[in-house]
């Protein structure tokens, strides 16, 4: 699908490019009071049938975004007013409510449908099954469970892409690794886990790699604020100065490079939106754990367990079942929680129950998984706001599944959302930092590294990209 | 015969309705199908409109009376995990899984077959020892473990050893990109799933071969064969073999049953898209709509498969038919 930017590293920094379906950059403007994007379209640019990518496919977007049914996230569509495209080559986009992170919008998750294919049809149902139109360089071809496969587009204006792509689906790690020896397949973009670690640290021949922390991930021990005894300021702090966060990353990762906690809920990438060492402060001090404790007025127990009023410093953790990384690392937790005084039990979850129905209902203390962004803007208020805890007012909607609520912070944080003016959002992003780490809402772990492995036959692949994987070039990569 | 066949058809009946059951119960009580739509932007009102839908506010009874009725006639409801239609899922996963347990079968029937007459008749010598210790080590083989190693040492090695331009047997799907139907391409995919599938296969039942062979060679009606002058090999293929196989059919039919729900490791490692996978990425997901089909259909294959070790035993021996 088209979109209207591309993401790349220019001056040491991941910043958003206008893709080839602009005509320059996007404008922003206030009129009326009101924040106005006004997106000019590249005249060449054709859907892969040959009809014209317009305004109109924009429109059509942002309603089927805005008001369609079960849509996993319509953050910034639903707060445009309206959408002229009375202009066919110009889109402008009025917003009701100001809107930081429009360059999110018409791209990350969604891209940009074609109208005249899809009007009057049901989406959902039309593109369930996969589709065969295209507003780049491929057009997709789909065989469920196998593989899909990208042909390049005869009617792609911008560069043509070289070679025909393969996708092929590996569900099992070690086998993957195997394919790509043997030649299987060209090129694997693994999961981070322990196997995947051992497999590159054993060599593999005839092969470049590319390893990277500076990733959109953030992977972090997700506290519960709602839930005893993490509604206590002082158990909270308690816990992260129990932890030995870097010793946990260096075991994981590493023989990848990767030795070092990350210290922000923003990920990485989006270091100037951000206080990369907000959280710095907490390392492994087993003396501020039992002054901080003490002070709250727990005391151990005879089995070295805090406790107060009755009630043990008994802690459980859920995480996604069968994920042996996260396993190991609720096991290094567990052995470094008990000698701070912290019981911890394992109570792992299908990723559908956990996600689906346990995080949002609340019911959990302490959750181990990860944030991946999908977009260069900063924004954390959707998952740590106070107006979206899952109430019934939100319709138990919202995604502050941590229950997060810290006095001076959703001020922050909606700055960052709402404002225009980059300078102020990244002031205020570096705020919010300062105070969910104060508060210790919550503990960041690490920064989830991405590997790329390609074949020496193979040119084209560079690295990785933070939002498009190794992907971003795929229309330069053909066999040698 | 066709009595018998009846009858057994009949008392299969309550056996599927109660299993369906229990399957439905269970899977309803483990999974909930809204809970993905929890967190979506219309949250409850998006639960409460698909518990009315799937018509969970209703007594289990009820909703397993309207998910059987529906399931008789084909509608096995939507995947929540692709929205694809479930039988066609299942139909597809089928496809794949058949063909290993087809492949499967018939070269672990012919080794077995003839390792267990081979070793009951040669009883205590040195091919039988080795058979026997070959058995034990194949029973012993995880297939997790040997798939991978198999894939080792019959893929990557010899393509990394000899420096071929690509592995002499694959392990990635049932066909190369572009390549489709029975050629030598999708023979090099198959060997090796299929070899992963066979080994412990092949070691159970030449053991059972055996066993029985060596009951079959002992009774008085082989002992009067030879009295009588009948060759050797008529001997242990017509009056042995032929009775011999009589309890493996029985095994087989049965094993083959539970084989279609039983590939998860071996559809994983070989990345091929069957039943087992497609049980695997259910439970993963908590798609219940697909989970209660597919035990339901694997519970089925069961069954049937079942009452053809029945039928196969009443038709070869006629003591069976007459009780």
């Amino acid at each position: 699908m088209p979109r209207v930017f591309d993401v790349a590293k220019k001056g040491g920094a991941w910043v958003n490019v206008p893709s080839a379906l602009m005509n320059g950059a996007p404008t922003v403007a206030t009129t009326g009071g009101k924040q106005v994007v006004t997106y000019k379209l590249n005249s060449k640019a054709v859907w892969s049938d040959g009809q014209p990518i317009t305004s109109t496919d924009f429109k059509y977007t942002w309603d089927q975004i805005a008001n369609g049914t079960d849509i996993y996230d319509t953050t910034g569509y639903s707060s445009i007013e309206s959408i002229d495209d009375s202009n066919p080559q110009t889109a402008v986009v009025t917003f009701k409510e100001p809107f930081g992170a429009w360059s999110q919008l018409f791209g990350g998750l969604y891209g940009v449908f074609p109208s005249h294919l899809l009007q009057g049809k049901d989406r959902d149902a039309a593109m369930a099954k996969g589709y065969d139109w295209s507003g780049g360089p491929y057009t997709m071809k789909w065989d469920k469970g196998v593989s899909v496969t990208l042909t390049p587009n005869p009617k792609y204006w911008g560069p043509k892409a070289k070679s025909t792509i393969v996708f092929k689906f590996l569900a099992d790690t070690a086998a993957e690794f195997q394919a790509f020896q043997a030649g299987e397949v060209s090129a694997i973009y693994p999961q981070p886990q322990l196997d995947a670690v051992d497999a590159i640290n054993a060599g593999i021949s005839n092969a470049d790699k590319y390893i990277t922390a500076d990733t959109g991930n953030v992977e972090a021990l997700w506290i519960n604020m709602a839930a005893p005894p993490f509604d206590e300021l002082a158990v909270r702090q308690a816990f992260a100065y129990a932890i030995d966060r870097n010793a946990i990353v260096k075991r994981l990762f590493g023989g990848l490079g990767v030795t070092k906690a990350v210290n922000s809920l923003n990920p990485p990438i989006l270091a100037a939106y951000s206080d990369q060492n907000a959280f710095a402060g907490y390392g492994l001090d087993l003396k501020k754990v039992a002054t901080l404790m003490a002070g709250a007025g727990w005391k151990k127990g005879s089995d070295g367990i805090w406790a107060k009023n009755g009630q043990k410093a008994e802690l459980t953790i859920k995480s996604t079942a069968g994920n042996k990384r996260r396993e190991l690392t609720q096991q290094i937790l567990q052995a470094q929680l008990k000698k701070a005084g912290f019981g911890l039990t394992i109570d792992n979850q299908a990723a559908a129950d956990l996600f689906g129905k346990q995080l949002p209902g609340g019911d959990f203390q302490l959750a181990l998984y990860a944030q991946v962004a999908t977009s260069l803007e900063p924004g954390l208020c959707t998952i740590m706001c106070s107006k979206n805890i899952p109430t019934a007012a939100n319709n138990n909607t919202g995604q502050n599944w941590t229950r997060t609520k810290v006095t001076g912070l959703d001020a922050p944080l909606q700055v960052v959302d709402k404002s225009s003016d980059n300078a102020a959002r990244a002031t205020a992003a570096k705020q919010a930092d300062k105070i969910m780490a104060k508060a210790q809402v919550t503990l960041p772990l690490d920064p989830l590294p991405n590997i790329a492995l390609w074949s020496k036959t193979l040119t084209g692949p560079k690295g990785d990209n933070p939002i498009f994987a190794m992907f971003y070039n795929l229309s330069t990569w053909t066999q040698k | 015969m066709l009595t018998y066949i009846a009858r057994r058809v009949l008392y299969s009946i309550p056996v599927i309705l109660l299993a369906s059951f229990l399957l439905f119960a269970f899977v309803r009580v483990t999974f909930d199908p809204t809970a993905k739509l929890r967190n979506s932007r219309e949250g409850a009102a998006a639960v409460a409109r698909e518990t009315k839908r799937l018509g969970l506010d209703r007594p289990l009874v009820e909703q397993y009376g309207d998910w059987l009725g529906k399931f008789v006639q084909g509608d096995w409801g939507e995947s929540e995990r692709t929205h694809d239609s479930t039988s066609a899922m299942i139909t597809r996963a089928l496809g794949y899984t058949v063909q290993l347990i087809f492949w499967g079968i018939l070269i672990s029937a012919f080794v077995a077959i003839f390792v267990g007459v081979y070793s009951a008749v040669r009883q205590y010598s040195a091919l039988d020892y080795t058979f026997t210790g070959l058995s034990f080590i194949g029973l012993a083989l995880p297939p997790f473990w040997f798939g991978l190693i198999a894939i080792e040492f019959l893929a990557v090695g010899p393509k990394q050893w000899f420096h071929l331009s690509e592995p002499p047997l694959f392990f990635v799907g049932l066909h190369g990109t572009g390549e489709t139907g029975i050629n030598v391409d999708y023979f090099r995919h198959l060997a090796l799933p299929v070899l992963t599938l066979t080994v412990q296969i092949v070691a159970g039942w030449s053991r059972f071969q055996r066993a029985s062979m060596l009951d079959v060679m002992s009774a008085d009606y082989i002992r009067t064969a030879r009295a009588k002058g009948v060759p050797r090999k008529r001997v242990i293929i017509r009056h042995g073999l032929r009775n011999a196989l009589i309890p493996l059919i029985t095994v087989m039919a049965l094993d083959i049953g539970a084989l279609f729900g039983g590939l998860i490791i071996t559809e994983k490692i070989f990345s091929i898209p069957g039943m087992g996978r497609l049980f695997f990425d259910s439970l993963v997901a908590g798609d219940a709509t697909v989970l209660v089909a597919w035990t339901i259909v694997v519970a089925l294959f069961i069954l049937l498969f079942n009452l053809l070790a029945d039928i196969f035993y009443g038709f070869l021996d006629p003591r069976i038919r007459l009780s």
